[in-house]
């Protein structure tokens, strides 16, 4: 048992996907030449005004409704101050005490809700390179939208962070107003950590851990910032409320300020933006145009039956869970259409991004595959012939109908089954005698046999069933 | 009332230099600007919280790509750049 529980709060950058910047018509274009999407707006030139994006405000508030945050009638820009070269004003333009988003939550699969204190929009700052002790600046990036959500300390593990991370990135990708790729760095975030004695409540002393760029190192320098506290806390020592950055090559937190210059950042009002107001209609609106969010999803499929672990990879790409509803319609057991989406479907499709835009739609359609199952569950083909034409289909972009032969949706009836049956025992004494030697394993060649005899459009079940009652009787 | 402490740390935040002698008129210049500051509250006293300068709000632009600069123009203050970079030199 543990003798510390860690008190996690945490807080996310999200790169909003608009075409533009946040208070310029610049390119958000990722990947340009240094400086080449700039104006004199996101370079900070003095004389300039900034002019708010309406898409920035409609996204961010996209993001509140989706994650139960009430959203702000007035809100407000305001103006944080530090100097650093990535910033060219010596401000951001962000939100302070009156952000457009407050009081949502984030469900874990527990049921547990993970409280959302606030989500505000601001300007992303440049990018700086470092070369031999000097710094260049490119301003690209600089003004391009993000919303920052941030969490109540609710969260107890490096597991809760992980799955409320992962559930805020899913849902953003879900309602459209981000990619969330960690490695391009359009979704980042930071990790306030601290420890107390297991039973108590009171909260301890907490440190900031900087700009985590991956879940894994996310995952170690929580680890570490836990074993660091836990260690200090052991030796009777004080942990100080500093902020601290995580070095991935030696995996350890290392502190960049303490408390004694912590920021002062002498927010005050923008004044060069007017409030920003949002009336019922333009919520009711923006709401509208939510899709179904993942916990909806979720909910639904597995009162379809279908096995948590397939729910999971189904709802977590989007693209592929709307392949799976187009697929169902109409199908009277959803989980035929789950297994084969999942059982074969995915082996097309193997990396993530393949699954993100379901690659294999463009092969084979909702209504090809629907039509397959449609084919299984009336009888008219087995399991078997489903499984080898959906590989067809897959190959070919074929449609059922245009593979399957007359033949093969003729029904094997019970009695041509019988038949062949007896046709195989006949001629398989050798598998016969192991069978009734007591082999159970020899069974399965027989089974083959039938398989082989109907081309696959005997049910393995019945089969398996009647060789042994003819077995049992010719005995 | 202002402090000298207090004038040495926004100057500190702000990354500037201040020297003794202007210490002692820049403490008074700002404890001016604050009480002039605290008038204009005063005068503004019962303005609703949410009211701009024109008491307009959402003044807002549609999301649509207009052409950056030449790349030239935004780094002409900077001497040109380096690599089309601003460049920000170590202290030597
Ligand atoms: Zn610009």
């Amino acid at each position: 048992m543990a003798k510390y529980e860690m008190v996690v709060g945490l807080e996310t950058h999200v790169e909003l996907s608009t075409k533009t910047k946040i208070f310029c018509g610049c390119t958000t274009a990722f990947g340009a030449k240094p400086n080449t999407n700039c104006c004199p707006i996101c370079i900070g030139l003095p004389g300039t005004l900034p002019k708010l994006n309406r898409q920035v405000v409609h996204y961010a508030i996209k993001a509140g409704l989706a994650t139960h945050c009430n959203i702000a009638e007035d809100a407000r820009m305001d103006r944080k101050n530090y100097v650093y070269p990535d910033l060219p004003k010596a401000y951001q333009i962000s939100q302070y005490d009156k952000p457009l988003c407050y009081g949502g939550y984030i469900t874990l699969r527990s049921g547990k809700k993970i409280r959302i204190t606030r989500i505000h929009i601001e300007e992303d700052a440049g990018k700086l390179v470092h070369d031999r002790g000097d710094t260049y600046v490119d301003y690209n990036r600089g003004g391009v939208p993000l919303i920052e959500i941030v969490s109540e300390p609710d969260i107890r593990s490096i597991e809760e962070a992980r799955e409320y991370l992962e559930n805020l990135q899913l849902i953003m990708k879900y309602i459209g107003v981000s990619d969330c790729k960690m490695q391009e760095g359009s979704l980042r975030c930071d990790v306030n950590l601290s420890l107390r004695p297991v039973g108590s409540d009171e909260m301890g002393t907490r440190a900031e851990i900087k700009n985590m760029n991956s879940f894994s190192n996310m995952e170690k320098a929580m680890q570490y910032e836990y074993e660091r506290q836990a260690e200090l806390l052991d030796n009777g020592e004080a942990v100080e409320q500093e902020t601290r950055r995580f070095d991935v090559g030696s995996g350890c937190t290392e502190s960049m300020r303490g408390k004694e210059d912590a920021q002062d950042y002498r927010y005050f009002r923008e004044p060069d933006l007017v409030p920003i107001h949002t009336s019922p209609q333009t919520i009711q609106q923006l709401l509208q145009q939510l899709p179904e969010l993942p916990d909806s999803r979720t909910k639904r499929y597995l009162e379809y039956g279908i096995a948590p672990a397939d729910v999971a990879s189904l709802v977590k790409y989007q693209a592929v869970a709307r392949y799976f509803d187009e697929a169902c319609q109409g199908v009277e057991n959803p989980k035929t259409v789950s297994n084969l989406i999942v059982g074969q479907l995915f082996r097309r499709m193997p990396t993530d991004e393949e699954k993100e835009t379901c690659t294999v739609a463009e092969k084979t359609a909702p209504a090809q595959l629907r039509e397959l199952v449609q084919l299984l569950e009336s009888g008219k083909i087995r399991m078997n012939l489903a499984k080898t034409t959906l590989e067809t289909m897959l190959d070919t972009g074929k449609s059922p109908s245009q593979l399957l032969s007359a033949e093969d949706l003729s029904q094997v009836d019970d009695t041509a089954l019988t038949e062949i049956c007896r046709q195989v025992i006949a001629d398989n004494p050798g598998n016969v005698a192991d069978f009734l030697g007591g082999k159970e394993k020899a069974l399965q060649p027989l089974i083959g046999a039938v398989m082989r005899a109907t081309k696959g459009k005997a049910d393995a079940k019945t089969a398996q069933k009647l060789l042994r009652e003819l077995m049992a009787c010719a005995q | 009332m202002v402090t000298k402490e207090e004038i040495l740390k926004i100057a500190n935040l702000s990354k500037i230099y201040v020297s003794e002698d202007e210490l002692e008129s820049l403490t008074h210049d700002m404890a001016q600007i604050i009480a002039f500051a605290d008038t204009v509250n005063a005068v503004s006293a019962g303005t609703q919280e949410f009211e701009g300068i024109s008491g307009r709000s959402n003044i807002l632009r549609e999301d649509e790509v207009i052409p950056s600069y030449p790349r030239e123009e935004i780094l002409k203050n900077v001497g040109g750049g380096e690599d089309g970079y601003f460049p920000v030199k170590k202290k030597n």
